[in-house]
């Protein structure tokens, strides 16, 4: 897809850190978060946040953070978006559901809840999660599962956990959920440990073919298609920060991504200025909107990729404009082939 | 029988510059659909009948009722195989 075909005028889904205040100190934890930030948004300013949104159309909001449900107005605030028919999808790291929590998921479409989950034991997932929170995460799961909430389990794919994703697919499965497998980006505290952390080149081969041969496992742009359609050729998917997609912070401010909370890449504040400018005329955005990495032109797959992820060149090359530094067919000389379906996927949270 | 389309349950649609942008709730899936002017969200809320809905972009764009009708018809049974929206005869 060429987005300067198909420009939208609101982003499809948004990516809404409501706080940064987290019981967890995970060591890949992308907005390195700990304790909540002075003057986060309150439940007021939130709220008309939503209304900007609802105006504009954003189909979807997928919350994160921090952890969300340690945010004092959170549900209320996603009641108020529910009355909107605003979807969400609530990735929290399951280990402080309350009653209150569970009884509004519970049935409620409007809700995808998404169990971060790093290991299919507690010996690797502890190692990244923190001592303890294997047990404390599959206690959340439990309490989730058959309610009829769309449930998903998230693993970010490192080094130490790459060897479990069968395994974790089905305890996924266990559960009644889908495995959604996120990519490994050096932001946050990732930083310091990507380079133990990462995968290497042939284990993302081998993810690929993993990945493509079971459609029914989730990832999210920028990384492997989320479609099994998609999966059907070797290549990342492409980036929809600033075009499909952007984050906003706990105190308003709007970058093109989750992974690029840098003051470089903020796009605006919405205490200043309203979600529709920010959207159509932030120099951040227009300039997310053509980038192009020159060397990936004559790649057979730059139509679907357009160069990767931002974020992770970005730290790798010092450079968003450069090649996403995985990609499958620079470290493995592959071929890329996919289908060109006039449709996308949405890889939210 | 009038046959009259309607929105998926899980769908919601917005209008772009383009045209219309479907969102799916379940399958996390969009669709693109390039139909300039002709087409607004409202069309697909079970109140426009097909023979309302080709005579209403004809009327407001100009073009061949019988061109209409032909993109159309082609048009809806693509979202309608594609569980994007229903089709109801009333």
């Amino acid at each position: 897809m060429n987005y300067a075909e198909w420009p939208l005028s609101a982003p499809v889904n948004l990516t809404w850190e409501v706080t940064h205040r987290c019981n967890l100190r995970c060591v890949h934890c992308l907005s390195a978060s700990q304790d909540e930030m002075a003057d986060e948004l309150g439940l007021a300013e939130s709220r008309a946040i939503v209304d900007q949104l609802a105006g504009m159309g954003v189909f979807e909001i997928n919350f994160g953070g921090g952890e969300p449900l340690l945010k004092g107005h959170f549900l209320p605030l996603l009641d108020y978006i529910h009355g909107k028919g605003i979807v969400t999808c609530i990735s929290t790291n399951g280990t402080v559901l309350n009653n209150e929590a569970i009884a509004r998921f519970t049935g409620n479409p409007l809700v995808h809840v998404q169990i971060s989950l790093d290991g299919a034991t507690p010996e690797v997932n502890d190692r990244l999660r923190g001592e303890g929170t294997y047990r404390r995460i599959l206690k959340g799961l439990e309490r989730l599962a058959g309610r009829g909430i769309s449930l998903s389990i998230n693993t970010v794919v490192t080094a130490l956990n790459f060897d479990q994703l069968d395994e974790l697919e089905a305890l996924a499965a266990s559960y009644g959920a889908r495995l959604r497998v996120s990519r490994f980006r050096p932001s946050g505290r990732a930083k310091a440990s990507w380079d133990k952390l990462r995968l290497s080149a042939a284990q993302l081969e081998v993810l690929s073919d993993w990945l493509g041969e079971r459609p029914g496992v989730l990832t999210g742009d920028s990384f492997f298609s989320i479609s099994g359609e998609g999966r059907r050729g070797l290549g990342l998917d492409m980036c929809g920060a600033g075009r499909l997609t952007c984050c906003l912070d706990p105190i308003g401010s709007v970058y093109p991504c989750a992974f690029l909370q840098e003051d470089e890449f903020c796009a605006g504040d919405l205490r200043k200025a309203t979600f529709r400018e920010i959207w159509e005329s932030s120099p951040v955005f227009l300039k997310f909107r053509r980038l192009e990495p020159a060397s990936c032109r004559t790649c057979p797959r730059f139509d679907f990729c357009r160069g990767g992820c931002p974020a992770v060149a970005r730290f790798v090359r010092k450079d968003i404009g450069s090649p996403d530094p995985e990609c499958l067919k620079a470290v493995a000389g592959g071929h890329g082939r996919r289908s060109g379906v006039n449709d996308a996927i949405i890889g939210g949270g | 029988m009038k046959r009259v389309y309607r929105l998926a349950g899980d769908v919601q649609v917005r209008k772009e510059s383009w045209g219309l942008l479907f969102y799916s709730r379940d399958r996390h899936r969009l669709f693109f659909v390039r139909s300039g002017g002709w087409l607004y969200p409202h069309h697909f809320d079970g109140r426009w009948d097909t023979a309302s809905l080709i005579s209403d972009i004809a009327g407001r764009t100009g073009s061949p009722a019988g061109v209409v009708e032909k993109s159309i018809l082609n048009l809806a049974g693509n979202l309608v195989e594609n569980g994007v929206i229903t089709h109801e005869l009333c």
